[in-house]
């Protein structure tokens, strides 16, 4: 099967990058850094998840794409707004 | 070479073209000097790639398996929409938690704005 | 236009129930009748008629997914050149767009385009500081293709 040798070398790049994200993580001097690399990392694990999909021909894991792609971008907004303003949910309490 | 061969062989070289774009984009991702360069290279190319992943995807379940799943086309859909959004909310809380621009770039406009902003507000 | 889809499916159903035969294909050369009839009507009514607006829609859509194939080319053959030699920069950029959808239209097509990212917003929704890659020639090719994206968003928003 020509196909799955394809996809697993297209699993070794997406691993790859994976750990190229996890690196910038561990590295990345400021923390907006860490917060680009972890959506990154949210991207190319979807991308993943797809590739296994086909490998397994199994249709069970799209849920698993569907709320991984809203929980990173939620998580990404959140942590965006923690570290600009301190706070998650603004409550408008002065005005 | 049956037909059905030859569509996995067309949707395996459409994933391997989006794992490929993800990959140069990953290789941005660690070469570029700041948190706004690599903005560029993620939020251009590695939605890119995963598009192509999960297109590909799709068109296998729908033409090998004849399954047309509904919650990949809602995933390719959000996936599109949101990667400019998340970058562009990165590159602000950038800027206004101050994180420096790389020693390479030549101009800034922002930064006479918000100074400007603030003796007004003073 | 809400009203126009809204009529539209209420004469499909008036076809189903005509006919009596509670099929999809029924209600869908209902829904054609439909849309032929608001389209002869069309010039009674006070908005545009949708299918216009779905095509400058569609229109949009197809521009965002061109930008971003052309953008990433751009970008990876910055990557990927051994010796970088960019000059990255933040510039502003005026906009004649007024409101919040289409002002946010403009901020996710300038971020598609080669090498640009929007950091900021001025207060009165009129100028944008954009990220580039590369001072002199990609600002040049987002202030070119500003209006055209301009042109493309008010087909959308105002008709």
């Amino acid at each position: 099967m020509i196909i799955n040798t394809i996809l697993f070398i297209s699993l070794i790049l997406i691993i790859f990058c994976v750990l190229a994200t996890i690196y910038r993580i561990v590295k990345g001097p400021s923390s907006t850094e860490r917060i680009q690399a972890l959506d990154a990392l949210g991207i190319y694990i979807i991308a993943g998840v797809a590739v296994f999909s086909i490998l397994q021909r199994s249709t069970a894991y799209f849920e698993v794409i569907l709320l991984l792609g809203i929980l990173s971008f939620i998580v990404t907004i959140a942590f965006a707004r923690f570290i600009e303003r301190g706070v998650v949910i603004e409550r408008n309490n002065n005005n | 070479m049956n037909a059905i061969t030859i569509i996995e062989l067309g949707i395996a070289i459409i994933i391997l073209i989006g794992t490929i774009v993800g990959f140069f984009s990953v290789i941005g991702f660690l070469r570029l000097p700041d948190v706004y360069n690599r903005a560029h290279a993620l939020s251009k190319s590695a939605a890119l790639g995963v598009l192509f992943v999960l297109v590909g995807t799709f068109l296998f379940f729908l033409f090998i398996e004849g399954y047309f799943s509904i919650k990949l086309f809602l995933g390719i859909f959000f996936v599109f929409l949101t990667s400019p959004v998340s970058s562009h909310i990165i590159c602000r809380t950038a800027y206004r938690s101050n994180v420096p621009l790389a020693e390479i770039s030549v101009r800034d406009d922002l930064k006479e704005a918000i100074f400007v902003d603030k003796e007004i507000n003073n | 236009m809400a009203m126009q889809v809204l009529a539209n499916l209420l004469i499909g159903l008036l076809w189903v129930f005509f006919q009596d035969d509670w099929s999809v294909l029924t209600f869908f050369s209902g829904y054609l009748f439909g849309l032929f009839v608001i389209f002869i009507l069309r010039r009674f009514l006070p908005t545009k008629f949708y299918l216009f607006t779905l095509h400058a829609v569609f229109r949009l859509i197809l521009l965002f997914i061109t930008e971003i194939i052309v953008s990433s080319i751009v970008v990876i053959s910055i990557i990927i050149r051994p010796k970088m030699n960019i000059k990255p920069g933040i510039f502003s950029m005026e906009t004649t767009l007024k409101g919040d959808v289409e002002v946010t239209l403009l901020a996710l097509l300038i971020t598609l385009t080669p090498g640009s990212v929007v950091v900021e917003i001025s207060e009165d929704n009129k100028i944008f500081y954009i990220h580039t890659m590369d001072i002199p020639d990609l600002s040049n090719s987002v202030l070119k293709s500003k209006d055209r994206f301009e042109n493309a968003i008010k087909k959308v928003t105002r008709s």
